[in-house]
């Protein structure tokens, strides 16, 4: 251990840090009545679980009534959900702040833990964010041309890292990247968010998304997002290595 | 003979069947580094205490996935941490400092004459003020390495990245600390 790291130590050991509170008879009362509403709702999320079954079924008679249906779409780690109305999005989001801390490519390659796809032209700006995500932006946070994220893979016990909503005026494709299936979100814009470790969401990160192509390759979750038609996001994914 | 203390694994694995005395003691016993971790990441008392029980409730409810075997003193400080990482994002504190340049009084053998002690003091606020200029990743993982002294396992947990990023992120922190402190 240098004399640097010992230094720090023994400022750790001498930091004011103020006398700890004891939270244990809040966390359990929080826990406690978290457990009561449970138990009386179940009887309750068991009759909407019926009604859900019979409009699933309804509309799974009907052609195009995907607005009264919800469905989800998975790839990698994102969650598409198709609903009824979007959520209220509060005011455009600070990009950069969502984004993350902003670094060097070069930083962003030896720190993210996995080979990063790039395109021959340098971004503007790479952040690194939330749950291992590399952004890179062209352009600038006001007026962005492209928005790219790379995701490691998520373990089938990790929640997802976005959560997309998409209501009836977005067109959600099927596509394909160098084989691996795609989806391309088009049309209106859609809501997306972040999720932390625990799948609970990071409510600054809501935002409206424009047109988003996004794969799974590698193990990685890839994400486009831009004024893009379907070919030209998927000649910029082609592009990707 | 005396019985054992239950370990952290077994109460861990009967909080995950529900026994809420079990988890008590898991809340006993780790309040104290939880809330450490969570003020040096704020900087704000208030803050670390919402952290704090706020992340142990958010504990709680995802015991399920808590994997057997896991160690849990770094499963919960990640849960912590992020909630203070939330916390800090929401009052729009990207740069806030994160250690306070008070100290508590530090105990030792010998009691340092005063202008020794003068010396040292100054020495120390030279290097909390060096480490509040890094950015918030390389805090948080000084943070972690020395002023909660976890291991780079534990701290690759708590922060959730690779071990050897942390390695990498720790020695980098290091180099840009020598900058800033001149050495």
């Amino acid at each position: 251990m240098t004399e640097l790291e010992q230094r720090l130590i023994a400022l750790g050991r001498v930091l004011d840090v103020p006398e700890p509170p004891d939270v244990v008879s809040r966390v359990l009362a929080e826990i406690g009545e978290a457990r009561m509403p449970l138990r009386r709702g179940r009887r309750l999320v068991l009759a909407l679980a019926a009604l859900a079954l019979a409009a699933l079924l309804a509309a799974l008679a009907i052609p195009d009534a995907r607005s009264a249906l919800l469905r989800f779409l998975q790839i990698g780690g994102a969650r598409i959900e198709l609903v009824d109305d979007l959520p209220e999005v509060p005011g455009p989001a600070e990009l950069e702040f969502v984004l993350g801390k902003r670094v060097s490519l070069g930083e962003a390659r030896s720190e993210a833990g996995f080979d990063l796809l790039s395109l021959d032209e340098e971004p503007d700006a790479v952040f690194l964010g939330d749950r291992d995500t590399v952004w890179f932006l062209y352009g600038t946070p006001d007026a962005v041309r492209l928005l790219v994220s790379q995701t490691p893979g998520v373990r089938i016990d990790e929640p997802f890292v976005f959560k997309k909503l998409a209501a009836s005026g977005t067109r959600v494709e099927g596509a394909s990247v160098r084989g691996s299936p795609a989806y391309f979100l088009s049309g209106e814009p859609h809501v997306v968010m972040l999720l932390d470790e625990l799948g609970e969401e990071i409510p600054e990160s809501l935002r409206l998304a424009r047109d988003v192509l996004v794969w799974e390759e590698r193990g990685r979750t890839v994400r486009l997002e831009g004024d893009l038609t379907l070919d030209e996001a998927l000649e910029l994914a082609d592009a990707m290595r | 003979m005396e019985d054992r203390p239950p370990t952290d694994a077994a109460l861990a694995e009967r909080a995950k069947q529900g026994d809420e005395r079990a988890f008590e003691e898991l809340v006993r016993a780790y309040q104290g580094i939880a809330f450490r971790a969570a003020y040096l990441l704020t900087g704000s008392a208030a803050d670390a205490e919402d952290a704090v029980q706020i992340g142990f409730v958010k504990a709680w409810g995802a015991l399920g996935r808590f994997r057997r075997g896991a160690e849990f003193r770094p499963w919960l400080l990640r849960i912590v941490v992020n909630e203070a990482h939330n916390r800090r994002r929401s009052a729009q504190r990207r740069e806030s400092l994160a250690m306070r340049a008070a100290f508590a009084d530090a105990s030792g053998d010998a009691v340092p004459s005063p202008e020794a002690a003068t010396l040292e003091r100054e020495g120390r606020q030279v290097l909390v003020d060096a480490v509040n200029r890094l950015d918030e990743r390389d805090r948080d993982v000084l943070a972690c390495r020395y002023f909660l002294e976890l291991s780079e396992r534990e701290t690759a947990e708590v922060l959730g990245v690779r071990h050897g990023t942390v390695k990498s992120r720790t020695a980098r922190a290091l180099e840009r600390l020598r900058a800033e402190v001149g050495e």
